[in-house]
């Protein structure tokens, strides 16, 4: 946290660093111009998570902050963005980000409440709506960001059989395989919290990204460090971490 | 976008004390923090349970709309507004008045509407991994041909009749769990969780705005 909070100093005094490209945030400007040219709608979810899973919530925020890009893009290019949600608490802020890129862009007229479709809070429920939504509306891409169980299979294959071009991510591991099978780019674990700094380019936002290599790095020589006392047969670094 | 700024500043203040409220107290033992802490997480266990409100507005919007301007498929509309409004008045917890989870009602349709569909919904995934599986094992390139091959070994170390044959499949399946995949999985879990901090510092600290309207632009 203090590395974050020392790289996110820093760019404010300009020292901004460089960020590599990633292929799958790159590619949601493909797909919002995929939609425009085939006149059909862009679905973009966040995931079935709510807001305050320790692992899951930071998922859905990740998500939401990639619905705002989307939005912004979409309503821009006059594409029409649906946002399925399952939870009831993060319905009113996804409708608030779109509604708001709406305004932003002087087109509140064309905004319809009916695309920001809370569709059920159990997962089924909300999986079979959605498989509903994209053969029945064919949408030219799918967005998927957030945190996804069984269902990201479901609609990965859904959304491959209505013919969209699909972007997924998530950081629960056992659903990325099946995002890797089923879509066409898929953000891997720590690449969808970094979604949002990729896409706003703002350079704090980006810093943050340097000062989680730097956990990283730690996290690296702790486990060689542990590896090599292990090996030797110690447990000095278990004990000294309580575990 | 001066109006919007201040509209934004609001959540992000409040994001932020709710923060603090959860952390000071992991970290000190300060009585007034704790007890703020408890009444602010009792606050959101209420926003929770307001927000359902805001779900049923949302579905009774969407398809009271699609009834009445009789658009396409608009009987599947009927059927869910009969459902939404048999579940909701006969799951209402006044279980003096007879409502509630034992109510016969609601026991019936969740006995036998809900929790069937819920499973068909769950066993279809079989239909889904098959043809993912196809998608996948094709080897296009030497990705594919690896997750081809360690898929072949995991699906035939899981067929006894083969494992009877040739036993050292199932050492075979579970070094490729035990080494290789567990040290991927151990790779991203590291790497989502320092991006999850990242993201609660970026978040605390109001400079991850994204999830808020307008994309927090200034």
């Amino acid at each position: 946290m203090a590395a974050v909070a020392y790289y996110i100093k820093g760019a404010e005094k300009g020292r901004v660093p460089t960020l590599r490209r990633i292929a799958g945030i790159d590619a949601i400007d493909e797909a919002i111009g995929r939609a425009v040219e085939m006149g059909k709608p862009i679905v973009c979810s966040h995931g079935i998570a709510d807001l305050r899973g320790a692992t899951s919530g930071p998922q859905t925020l990740a998500g939401l902050s990639v619905l705002s890009y989307v939005a912004k893009k979409s309503i821009e290019s006059g594409a029409r963005v649906i946002v399925p949600v399952r939870q009831v608490e993060v319905w009113p802020i996804a409708a608030d980000i779109v509604e708001m890129e709406y305004k932003l862009a002087g087109k509140e007229d064309e905004f319809n409440s009916e695309d920001i479709r809370f569709l059920s809070p159990q997962q089924f429920g909300y999986a079979s709506n959605y498989m509903g939504i994209l053969m029945r509306e064919r949408p030219a891409a799918n967005i998927m960001i957030g945190a996804y169980w069984a269902e990201s299979l479901q609609l990965g294959e859904t959304g491959n059989r209505a013919g969209c071009f699909q972007i997924s991510g998530t950081a629960q591991t056992s659903q990325i395989p099946f995002f890797l099978v089923t879509t066409d780019y898929c953000l891997i674990g720590e690449e969808v919290y970094s979604a949002g700094a990729y896409l706003t380019q703002d350079g704090p936002v980006i810093a943050s990204l340097a000062g989680q290599d730097v956990g990283r790095l730690i996290a690296v020589a702790l486990s060689v460090l542990g590896v090599l006392l292990a090996t030797m047969g110690s447990n000095l670094l278990l004990d000294l971490m309580g575990m | 976008m001066s109006d919007v700024l201040k509209r934004i500043q609001i959540p992000i203040i409040i994001t932020a004390v709710a923060a603090l409220l959860q952390v000071i107290p992991y970290y000190f033992n300060i009585p007034v923090i704790d007890s703020a802490a408890s009444t602010a997480a009792d606050g959101v266990i209420l926003i929770v349970n307001m927000a359902v409100f805001v779900g049923v507005i949302s579905i009774s919007q969407v398809h009271g709309r699609r009834i009445s301007r009789r658009a396409e498929r608009w009987g599947y509309s009927v059927v869910l507004m009969i459902s939404m409004i048999i579940m909701a008045l006969t799951g209402l917890p006044f279980e003096s008045m007879g409502l509630g989870l034992k109510n016969p009602i609601y026991d019936f349709f969740f006995m036998n509407a809900m929790t069937p569909l819920s499973g068909t919904l769950y066993s279809i995934l079989a239909f889904f991994i098959t043809s993912a599986a196809y998608r996948a094992f094709r080897a296009r390139n030497i990705e594919s041909a690896l997750i081809l091959v360690a898929g072949t070994i995991v699906v035939m170390s899981n067929a006894p009749l083969f494992t009877s044959s040739f036993p050292f499949f199932i050492d075979m399946k579970n070094w490729i769990f035990d080494v290789p995949n567990a040290s991927t999985m151990r790779a991203v879990t590291m790497g989502a969780a320092l991006g999850a901090i990242a993201l609660a510092v970026r978040t605390l600290m109001g400079i991850e705005r994204g999830y808020l309207r307008g994309g927090g632009e200034d």
